[in-house]
């Protein structure tokens, strides 16, 4: 006859932290026997009266959402406009990005049509579950931590309406930034497996350094590039303050830097690759500048972004 | 024509915070959950026990209620009072009740 309020009681407490448990347990059981108690006492019978009582406590999971006060929702009315757009947005670009990508190079390689529209469609696949699952993830933390979003720390006022068009041109810019750094990513993460140029096996070789994989500072380096992301969110979402503008500035310069000396110690590019597509050493020093170039411009970037936003605190 | 699942969702929204008032004028008298569903009931404040035993929590947590176990019986059981601040929400929760009261036989045109 216990085993029902046994069971009852376990699913509650399940769903709760662990130092509410023992406190919420005896005071639950306790109503619920004393529920019954009641019942009997008035001449019902004592398995139909617990199963009664548990009835009207109804399900556990909503009354241990009581006790635990949390929402029983992933993304709140305050994020989820801008979640479905987000979603909307990234899906639409990069989706279709990926899928074109993977089809122009397996058009390149000569695949036949089955393969290429396989291999296509398994890449626009894969992309979108990344792209729903990471986006998703996001925002539940971001729903779960208000401390992070807008307006938690200080009431809200006038003075937070956001500027109209300069607010839709940093989130176009959001947007922009997060295609090219999963489409960066995905072409980086691709090199080793897809490319233009093969060896005497048949095997792919890849445009990279393999020192970067063996050393595992190509991981490092996206992960830099990916937290640069994140860090471009926070600065959308949440209120400026001097440890978010620190820790976004430090991932923001250290992508550039590492790639300047990638580019200046020539682990960029892989020698076998180079010496396949018979590229003169000229060809390889422009892009080596041009990658320098690319990197001091977003240092650049990354400084008067950085001291302008906090100019306007 | 309002439908049964509005009607309900309407009345929930209305009495939601007078469980509340309810509540901290009724532990004036120390008591525990159950008897005071039971008390509440009698009194003419219908409340679900899944709405109540948490709602005691979280006063208690705001401060509003003290509580002791009491564990002479066989049964442990939590005691709930009302705090000195639970005392100062009561009034002014009761004013606002009192206000709100005036206010409706006003718009429906009865003193």
């Amino acid at each position: 006859m216990t085993t029902l309020t046994d069971r009852y009681v376990d699913a509650t407490l399940r769903r709760l932290p662990g130092r509410q448990r023992a406190d919420i347990e005896k005071e639950l059981r306790t109503a619920i026997a004393d529920a019954v108690d009641d019942r009997v006492e008035a001449g019902g019978d004592p398995a139909a009266a617990e199963i009664e009582v548990l009835t009207e406590l109804g399900d556990p999971s909503r009354l241990a959402a009581g006790y635990a006060d949390r929402p029983l929702h992933l993304i709140g009315p305050a994020l989820y406009h801008d979640y479905t757009r987000l979603l909307a947005i990234l899906l639409a670009t990069v989706v279709p990005a990926a899928a074109a990508g993977v089809g122009l190079v397996r058009a390149l390689r000569g695949e036949d049509a089955l393969t290429l529209a396989g291999d296509a469609l398994s890449a626009a696949f894969t992309t979108a579950v990344h792209i729903v699952c990471w986006t998703t993830l996001a925002f539940a933390a971001l729903d779960r931590l208000p401390r992070l979003r807008p307006g938690a720390a200080r009431p809200w006022s006038i003075d937070a309406l956001p500027e109209r068009p300069s607010r839709r041109a940093r989130y176009a810019e959001l947007a922009t930034l997060t295609v090219v750094t999963v489409l960066f990513c995905t072409f980086v993460l691709l090199t080793p497996v897809v490319s233009t140029r093969s060896d005497a096996a048949g095997e792919p070789i890849g445009l990279l350094s393999p020192w970067l994989w063996q050393t595992g500072v190509v991981y490092a380096f996206l992960a830099v590039g990916l937290a640069g992301l994140g860090f471009a969110f926070a600065r959308h979402y949440a209120r400026w303050s001097v440890p978010l503008a620190l820790s976004g500035a430090l991932v923001e310069v250290a992508a550039p830097l590492t790639l300047i000396w990638l580019v200046t110690t020539d682990r960029v590019l892989n020698p076998a690759f180079v010496a396949a597509a018979g590229w003169s050493p000229d060809t390889t020093r422009w892009i080596g500048i041009g990658l320098v170039a690319m990197s001091s411009l977003s240092l650049l970037h990354a400084v008067t972004d950085g001291l302008g936003q906090a100019r306007h605190r | 024509m309002v439908n049964d699942e509005q009607l309900s969702t309407h009345l929930q929204e209305l009495r939601r915070g007078t469980v509340v008032l309810a509540c901290l004028l009724v532990l004036r008298q120390a008591n525990y959950g159950y008897a005071l569903l039971d008390l509440l009931e009698q009194r003419g404040f219908a409340v679900d026990a899944n709405t109540l035993y948490p709602l005691l929590r979280r006063l208690e947590k705001q401060g509003l209620l003290t509580s002791d176990w009491n564990t002479d019986e066989a049964r442990p059981r939590k005691f709930y009072r009302t705090s000195a601040e639970g005392e100062q929400l009561a009034d002014t929760l009761g004013r606002d009740w009192d206000a709100l009261d005036a206010a409706f036989r006003a718009l429906k045109g009865r003193p």
